[in-house]
């Protein structure tokens, strides 16, 4: 350990005020995650092996060697160190890599450990920044300890640099490296509001996948021609049954597999925010979770760009909602969740609490005062409109193959308007003192929340149609995601909020400019 | 309902968004109407003898219904009478403007953007120049925030001096407040 603090002698005479804090590098018991990698890895290989050609024995040692031997090789060659600045990680011994991540980059600290590397004491420490990559790096893996020890020194750092460029207040100036911030939790999950969350999960999608999954596997297994076999017998004694008892044999049986999908999203979602904790501590915000394998982020508060909150409609039904915070470089759509859950800071909770606890991830949210605003009504003549126009599109298209029957595509009108009405009563917006809230959906509601000095630009945007109506769509980009999209405003209050946006993102801008560890 | 089409034109210039009092609005390069000509008539050429072609090919091979032929034809021609509208159009829309606080542009034929990208959250800028563009002297100035998505704001139809100024006063007023 101290021959590394040595070895970075040379740095710190070019960077006079960097110090090292904390040097280290894997925990030996990784070498053996290695090798259990390698059995798994070459265990193909060798059952080919074994049962008929020998060649693929030879494949087996080779494969196996070359994983132990990089995992060896990565093991004694890989450095960490921390200074004042930066975290440094090195690797390898021809292709050698450097890396140095200046430590007000760093959005987010996470820890993960499966089930194997938990029973093991270890854990992999996961560092992102706001380069859109997710993860900048990976050390795989530490002891629990010496993460720990490394998260600690991180923010312990990263609290000393915003003390020192905040040095408006000299109690706060001094270094508070040494005694560690109280630590309070915000919210903890009960089971029940887990096993609610996976009950109410509508997946469809992935049950669509897996259903195709199946169907190939059938498929590749020649099993449908027996299968045609079971399905008439299955049909003809449901019609020995009168049509009312064969009607509801079916939706039981339909409900048997919902009710199947449910339970396994309910027993994942148990598994995966198994005593998910968010606890905050000094300017940081953290989330324990996990049962099998475990999952800890830190996220700095002054990184959230964007909170959201989220009931699709069946959790609106039940009032309860799912709250995320984006930090910049997440790189997801708005509607993706993070693999791993890592952008969850609430798995499911009254919608009510999740108010209570909006001001832990954005702070000042609690003094907000303000009025909430409806979109124009004209919204709703906009889609109609826009319904309109497809309808005629779509009869003209018709119209050479069906003729007259063509004419039904006028059916979407009606459903045109109907989706505006909704949309209409969905959409609310608010621009507070440091806040713009933004709620749409149509039977789900999603509230989004940005901070307005995390702006980065303002856009107003308006198509054919919305300048007929005088309407206007405002977008407001972030670091995180794509932008937030608040549309059909009164053209009038899209130009005041457009000014009003880009200017006080501007006055952030520079004040970030001033104090550029925030 | 069909005349949303029409209404544009006219009312243009009252649905804009109002300009920046603070820093005094600017156009584009005129010549930037022949590099747009240029670029977008080979382009609508190229797509419209496509057309053609593709719909004599495709009639030599299946049987088509005859009014094939006219739709055909009808593209074709939206495509090149649509590519010689639209560079004086979006010359005549195109204003933007500057000053140490806010870059704002504005333009849109049909689809109106209104943008104001504040100069210090500017992560870096570029001056893009590409081959065609060269031959008429223009640059096209490229400005990028944090994120990934829609990050990158252009400016299109400039002189080399004028956008080497424009990244000058960029990197100027970001420097003041770097200090």
């Amino acid at each position: 350990m101290s021959s590394d603090a040595d070895a970075t002698g040379p740095t710190q005479a070019t960077e006079p005020q960097a110090r090292v804090l904390l040097a280290g590098s894997l925990h030996p018991l990784v070498l053996l995650l290695r090798l259990l990698d390698g059995i798994r890895q070459s265990v193909f290989p060798l059952v080919l092996g074994i049962a008929s050609e020998p060649m693929f024995l030879a494949v087996a040692a080779v494969v196996f060697l070359l994983h132990v031997g990089q995992g060896l090789l990565r093991y004694l060659t890989f450095h960490y160190t921390l200074t004042t600045d930066e975290l440094r990680t090195r690797e390898g011994l021809l292709h050698r890599q450097e890396r140095r991540i200046p430590i007000d980059r760093i959005q987010d600290i996470g820890f993960e450990s499966t089930l194997l590397r938990r029973a093991l004491g270890l854990a992999v420490v996961r560092v992102e920044t706001a380069s859109g990559q997710g993860v900048e790096a990976q050390l795989d893996s530490l002891s629990q300890a010496d993460a720990e020890r490394l998260r600690e020194a991180l923010l312990a750092a990263r609290s000393l640099r915003v003390g020192a460029v905040e040095s408006a207040d000299p109690e706060v100036a001094a270094p508070r490296a040494p005694m560690p911030d109280p630590e309070w939790t915000v919210y903890r999950a009960e089971s029940s509001m887990l096993l609610l969350r996976g009950l109410t999960d509508l997946r469809f999608g992935a049950m669509a996948v897996a259903a195709y999954g199946a169907y190939e596997l059938a498929d590749q297994l020649g099993m449908f021609t027996r299968l045609q076999g079971v399905g008439n017998t299955f049909e003809q004694w449901l019609r020995g049954f009168p049509t009312v008892v064969a009607a509801s044999l079916l939706a039981g049986l339909v409900a048997a597999v919902l009710a199947f999908s449910s339970a396994t999203a309910a027993l994942g979602n148990l598994l995966a925010f198994h005593g998910f904790r968010l606890t905050l501590r000094a300017d940081a915000l953290s989330c324990r979770f996990g049962l099998i394998t475990t999952r800890q982020k830190t996220l700095p508060r002054a990184r959230i760009q964007r909170v959201r909150v989220e009931q699709t409609w069946l959790r609106r039904l039940l009032s309860v909602a799912v709250a995320r915070a984006d930090s910049a470089g997440a790189g997801r759509g708005v509607d993706d969740e993070a693999p791993g859950g890592y952008d969850v800071i609430v798995p499911l909770a009254p919608l009510q609490s999740i108010g209570a606890m909006l001001p832990a991830a954005l702070p000042g949210f609690e003094s907000e005062r303000g009025s909430v605003r409806r979109a124009s009504p004209r919204l709703v003549l906009r889609l109609a409109a826009r319904g309109a126009i497809e309808a005629i599109v779509l009869a003209a298209v018709l119209w050479p193959a069906v003729g007259a029957s063509a004419a039904f595509a006028f059916l979407w009108l009606p459903v045109a308007w109907l989706l505006g009405r909704l949309a209409w009563h969905g959409l609310e917006f608010g621009l507070f003192e440091r806040h713009i809230y933004l709620r749409t959906g149509l039977l789900g509601h999603y509230r989004v929340y940005v901070p307005t000095h995390k702006v980065q630009a303002v856009s107003v945007h308006q198509g054919p149609l919305q300048r007929a109506l005088g309407l206007a769509e405002i977008a407001v980009f972030v670091a995180g995601g794509p932008p937030t999209r608040i549309p059909d405003l009164e053209l009038a209050d899209a130009r005041a909020m457009l000014s009003d946006l880009a200017s006080r993102a501007a006055l952030a801008a520079m004040q970030d400019w001033r104090n550029p560890a925030v | 309902m069909d005349s949303h089409d029409e209404v544009p034109q006219p009312t243009a210039d009252d649905e804009r968004p109002a300009p920046v009092a603070v820093a005094s609005e600017q156009r584009l390069e005129r010549r930037v109407v022949a590099y747009w000509y240029a670029t977008h008539l080979v382009r609508a050429l190229a797509m419209a003898a496509m057309f053609v072609v593709v719909s004599r090919s495709l009639r030599a091979e299946i049987e088509l219904p005859a009014w094939s032929e006219y739709v055909a034809w009808g593209l074709a021609i939206a495509v090149v009478v649509s590519a010689l509208v639209v560079p004086a159009w979006a010359y005549a829309t195109w204003r933007f403007s500057v000053d140490d606080r806010l870059l704002s542009m504005r333009f849109g034929m049909l689809f109106v953007e209104d943008r104001r990208v504040p100069v210090p959250r500017m992560q870096h800028v570029d001056i893009s120049r590409g081959p065609i563009e060269r031959l008429f002297g223009l640059a096209t100035f490229v400005v990028f925030t944090a994120g990934n998505e829609g990050s990158a704001f252009r400016l299109p139809g400039l002189s080399q001096a004028r956008a080497e100024a424009l990244r000058d006063g960029v990197l100027r007023a970001r420097g003041r407040d770097v200090v």
